[in-house]
């Protein structure tokens, strides 16, 4: 009951990208993978996905449910259909899903109380800021009520306000849904922040230079990130990455 | 304050007309004023002219809607099988640069001299416009959009619907505004051609062959309000559709 990666190969223009990668992300749990740019993060979730083959090894969501499964794309305001109102880029998956109106619109309120999501549903994706269309994108990416969840670099482009409203919001679903949730960051602040356990992925060709676990407490909040606990997170982190003797 | 520079140029263009009228600057007989064009224009609509005006809107029409029924579908269809679309993108660009009416000879020997070969030219036309425009928007289409739809389970059917229709859709109607003027085109030089009485193309030469300059005039001003008017709407028809991308 996870998800679980075991000798992954892959090898992308004559690029060795991991050789025999293992780690596993326990089920109900927000584990995050910590790395640098091009150590194929993305890359292993496109694998996840289904939308790329592996060169070799094996891997596995269990259980798996394509309509529970939810892929938050690095760049995911472009996925948004500025032809559709807000709300139905929403329950865009709802529909597809062929669920009849009232449940569709059922889901939407229950889920826009629970996150206190306030933005105008009857207009367009263009109209809104684009703090405002990553919202949405995430909203659309939580409405199928997923059990399993990849998050891409999800917040790097927000500001410090913001990046923390976004991650709230993730952890109050998380409290309330309890997904086996997958996040890549590039961020050690906000792996420190989510993660129950943070994978430290090493340059190419990628292997896992460790795990860091986080035993701070749900929910999170500003205090947490103020707290010394905290730190010595970031520390260990840091120090799995460059090494003892550098950090 | 803007729209006066909307109507600046416009008015400038006739006052150098009336000028070059008012001081004989060109032969009056076959540049007549802008004020002898007019009164024959007014004469025109309120006379016989309606007649040609609604023929030859009716034949471009005709050959619009056919070319649109054909085209986007099929282009939409080839855009989806790029391949095909890549195997046959030649023979598209050879007849898409060869004048349909350069066809019309052989359009005439295939459907008669009646108004089916003057719709079937302009159709061809306008449907070779249609398809590849509709085609290449499909190509052209955001693939993270579609990748989105089918991680979120859509089907192949869903996600055309959804995704790849309106994706299309603005490069469709770049097509659709360009095959309406050349719908037009060649409806009215194939009313000058053979075969009819009735239409603004033929209308055309009749008065020049009569030497009746001014109405001469008139009916070409007509055309190019026709042309003017059917873009006009067009454009008002994509602006409510293409909503977001104004």
């Amino acid at each position: 009951m996870a998800i679980r990666i075991r000798k992954l190969r892959k090898r992308m223009d004559g690029l060795e990208l991991y050789r025999d990668l293992s780690f596993t992300a326990k089920t109900g749990k927000i584990t995050a993978i910590f790395g640098p740019n091009g150590s194929g993060k993305s890359t292993l979730f496109n694998i996840l996905a289904g939308v790329m083959k592996p060169d070799g090894g094996a891997y596995a969501i269990e259980p798996f449910d394509q309509r529970r499964f939810s892929y938050l794309f690095q760049n995911y305001r472009e996925t948004l259909l500025p032809w559709r109102t807000n709300r139905a880029n929403i329950t865009l998956p709802l529909e597809s899903q062929r669920l009849d109106k009232h449940e569709i619109q059922d889901r939407v309120t229950t889920l826009q109380q629970q996150l206190d999501l306030q933005l105008p549903l009857d207009g367009y994706p263009y109209e809104l800021s684009g703090g405002q269309q990553q919202m949405l994108a995430f909203f659309r990416t939580l409405i199928t009520n997923p059990n399993t969840l990849l998050i891409d670099e999800p917040f790097s482009a927000l500001d410090y306000q913001n990046w923390l409203h976004f991650c709230n919001i993730l952890q109050a679903y998380h409290l309330a849904k309890k997904p086996t949730t997958l996040i890549i960051t590039h961020n050690i602040e906000e792996a420190a922040y989510l993660a129950e356990e943070i994978i430290v992925f090493s340059d190419k060709p990628t292997r896992v230079l460790g795990i860091v676990k986080n035993p701070l407490s749900y929910p999170r909040t500003v205090n947490t990130l103020k707290s010394a606990a905290f730190h010595d997170i970031k520390r260990q982190v840091l120090e799995l990455f460059h090494g003892k003797a550098e950090a | 304050m803007r729209k006066i520079y909307t109507f600046l140029g416009p008015l400038g263009f006739v006052l150098i007309w009336w000028l070059i009228a008012a001081f004989n600057l060109a032969d009056s007989f076959f540049f007549p004023g802008p004020k002898e064009t007019l009164i024959a224009l007014v004469n025109l609509l309120g006379g016989d002219l309606v007649k040609d005006i609604l023929a030859t809107l009716s034949r471009t029409m005709q050959s619009f809607a056919l070319a649109t029924i054909i085209g986007v579908p099929l282009g939409l269809l080839l855009g989806k099988a790029e391949n095909a679309y890549r195997s046959i993108e030649f023979i598209i660009d050879f007849f898409r640069s060869t004048p349909a009416t350069a066809l019309f000879p052989l359009f005439l020997l295939v459907f008669g001299i009646a108004d089916a070969s003057k719709i079937a030219a302009a159709t061809f036309g306008g449907l070779l416009i249609i398809l590849f425009n509709t085609a290449y928007g499909v190509i052209n289409s955001k693939k993270i959009r579609i990748l989105a739809a089918r991680l979120a389970g859509a089907s192949r059917w869903q996600i055309f619907r959804w995704i790849v229709f309106w994706e299309s859709l603005p490069q469709t109607f770049v097509g659709l505004r360009n095959a309406i003027s050349l719908t037009l085109t060649i409806v009215v030089v194939t009313e000058m051609f053979v075969g009819t009485n009735v239409g603004i193309g033929r209308r055309i030469i009749d008065f020049q062959v009569v030497f009746n300059i001014p109405a001469m005039y008139a009916a070409i001003i007509a055309a190019g309000m026709m042309g003017y008017l059917l873009n006009y709407c067009l454009r008002a028809i994509e602006q409510r559709l293409v909503h977001w991308k104004q």
